[in-house]
């Protein structure tokens, strides 16, 4: 629990001054708007490669004027993103998981 | 709001718009990040936010009187009764019924009837990680090692900033008001940041939680069900699942805030290759190991007054660093295992120092190492002290009975996250440079892939990360 090796009287904070990004990667990046629009990409894609987990999200909140109409768009858009077969890769990938977990030892797979 | 849920991103896209929208008014930032961090914590329950709100307004008013006082045992007064507050709160809200069962428990020892009432109270979310940055800002300030914050919005953001508030990293007021003075000029490190979050999704939604549900959970749960072989692997487990969970929610709380334009500490770096118990809490949860340093072990002489009482200062930082993790006598006693350990190891350093420049010698005591912090887990993570005796009975037969539980695949993501614990600081560093190329949009679509495909793999749901009841 405790770093012991060298303990300076003063300037506490040297310990705790590194940086968990060092500085030479911050030398690149991008603004609050280049954020925002990584957020944004980030979860449209979600939105149609992740779509039946949004729709479940949204089941698991309790009804209301607001929340019963984005359940049922949430429940509509996941079952047009299926009928184009954007959720297969994520029905595969979980299936692949399932067939991992069941392995045992001595399985000839 | 967990990070890794639909929920937290939608909280977050909503954050990063306004930040967007407001770019260059630094106060209004501020502010915007002081509600939406209120708002987080209300997820949780609403009524702890006073609660908070109180924290920052101990500290706050605690730094200006000391700022306002020439008087050195005037301010030491002011220091004694904001830490009395501080700690109060924690007492009453975290250990009040453990104080009481304990007490019952010792007058059921002495054959005494009475039995005090238990409190029953609600454990807030985080408040270890918001007492503790309430602490270190007034103690620093005494110090003089950061200036009084005048700015209430500067304090409210510093006690409640929402990446780190319910789980760490804690960070020191030194460290990040002198964040809040001025925006920052550096450009915001998008693909570092992005990197840390998909590696601390992957490590939590499938290692850690597959970890949990397949292995460690059914093992710890009835140890007697299972042999030896099992009980071995559920403490590697557990080993692996605990930094996988606290390391995931450290790096996603790193990421986020420097995608919100501010810098936190590192909190681990890679501690199951330490050498020694010292080097391991030099890489684990360093910002609370180096907390306690600077303000238990050290307050209480450290090393400077000979060997007895380095051991005597070591134990108790260590057994007082149990207790913050939780209120029970288990967590008392992970605590003075890892106490005992560094005593013994400051006293056979002389030996050690001989004997461990051999290739061979590192590996022989990196084992020692691992296998003793996984020892000592196992404390930490059984119900209660019998169900950790008769897990560690279990280790005396049974060894002939195979594995159960232990399937391949959660083996394979034991193997997958001790080899995590080798990966040179360069692959992240020249993956983040590649991925620093990418326009935004580019970075966007990977992570929204990438957070796709690590969900498809994860099992359904999510559990709560384990420090948040810390």
């Amino acid at each position: 629990m405790v770093v012991t090796e060298s303990e300076p009287t003063r300037g506490v904070n040297a310990a705790v001054s590194a940086d968990a990004i060092p500085p030479r990667l911050r030398r690149h990046g991008g603004s609050p708007r280049q954020v925002l629009v990584l957020t944004l990409v980030g979860t449209l894609v979600l939105a149609v490669f992740a779509a039946p987990d949004l729709a479940s999200w949204l089941d698991r909140m309790d009804g209301g004027p607001i929340i019963k109409p984005l359940q049922r768009a949430a429940a509509e858009w996941d079952d047009a993103v299926g009928r184009l077969g954007l959720t297969r890769p994520h029905e595969i990938l979980r299936a692949a998981t399932r067939r991992l977990l069941d392995l045992e030892w001595g399985d000839p797979s | 709001m967990l990070f890794p849920t639909s929920g937290f991103l939608l909280f977050f896209l909503g954050v990063a718009a306004v930040m967007a929208a407001l770019e260059t008014r630094f106060t209004a930032k501020k502010a915007v990040l002081v509600v939406a961090s209120y708002y987080f914590y209300a997820q949780w329950d609403w009524r702890f936010c006073f609660l908070l709100a109180f924290s920052t307004a101990v500290s706050y008013l605690a730094g200006r009187l000391i700022g306002i006082s020439a008087n050195r045992d005037r301010q030491r007064l002011v220091v004694a009764i904001a830490v009395a507050l501080h700690l109060g709160l924690l007492g009453i809200f975290k250990y009040l019924d453990f104080f009481v069962l304990s007490a019952n428990r010792l007058a059921h020892l002495l054959d005494l009837t009475h039995e005090l009432p238990f409190f029953e109270v609600l454990l807030p979310v985080g408040i270890s990680f918001f007492t503790f940055h309430g602490i270190s800002y007034v103690t620093d300030v005494y110090r003089g090692d950061v200036a009084v914050c005048r700015n209430p919005l500067d304090m409210a953001l510093y006690m409640s900033f929402f990446p780190q508030l319910v789980a760490g990293p804690i960070v020191r007021a030194a460290y990040f008001l002198p964040q809040l003075a001025q925006p920052s000029t550096e450009p915001i490190p998008l693909a570092p940041a992005l990197l840390l979050i998909l590696s601390g999704l992957f490590k939590k939604v499938v290692i850690a939680n597959y970890l949990a549900s397949g292995l460690v959970d059914p093992v710890f749960a009835a140890p007697t069900s299972y042999g030896a072989p099992d009980l071995l692997f559920a403490a590697y487990g557990y080993a692996i699942q605990i930094f996988c969970d606290f390391s995931a929610y450290s790096d996603i709380a790193i990421a986020l805030a420097a995608l919100l334009g501010f810098r936190f500490p590192a909190n681990f770096n890679q501690p199951y290759r330490a050498e020694r118990l010292r080097e391991f809490w030099h890489r684990w949860h360093i910002t609370l190991s180096t907390w306690l340093r600077d303000y238990l072990y050290k307050p209480l002489g450290g090393n400077r007054h000979g060997r007895l009482k380095t051991y005597r200062n070591l134990m108790i930082t260590m057994l007082l660093g149990g207790l913050w993790h939780g209120a029970a006598w288990k967590f008392i006693a992970w605590g003075a295992l890892h106490g005992g350990g560094l005593a013994v190891e400051r006293l056979l350093e002389p030996w050690l120092g001989r004997h461990s420049q051999s290739r061979a010698a590192r590996v022989i005591a990196t084992l020692v190492v691992f296998h003793f912090v996984c020892f000592a887990w196992i404390f930490f993570r059984a119900e209660d002290f019998e169900i950790a005796r008769l897990y560690l009975a279990g280790f005396g037969s049974g060894w002939g009975d195979g594995v159960q539980q232990a399937g391949p695949f959660v083996v394979a993501l034991i193997a997958l996250g001790m080899a995590g614990q080798y990966v040179p600081d360069a692959l992240f560093e020249r993956t983040a440079l590649a991925l620093g190329h990418m326009p935004a949009w580019g970075l966007g679509m990977t992570a929204g892939i990438a957070v796709a495909a690590i969900n498809a793999l994860g099992p359904e749901g999510v559990a709560p990360f384990i420090y948040f009841r810390f």
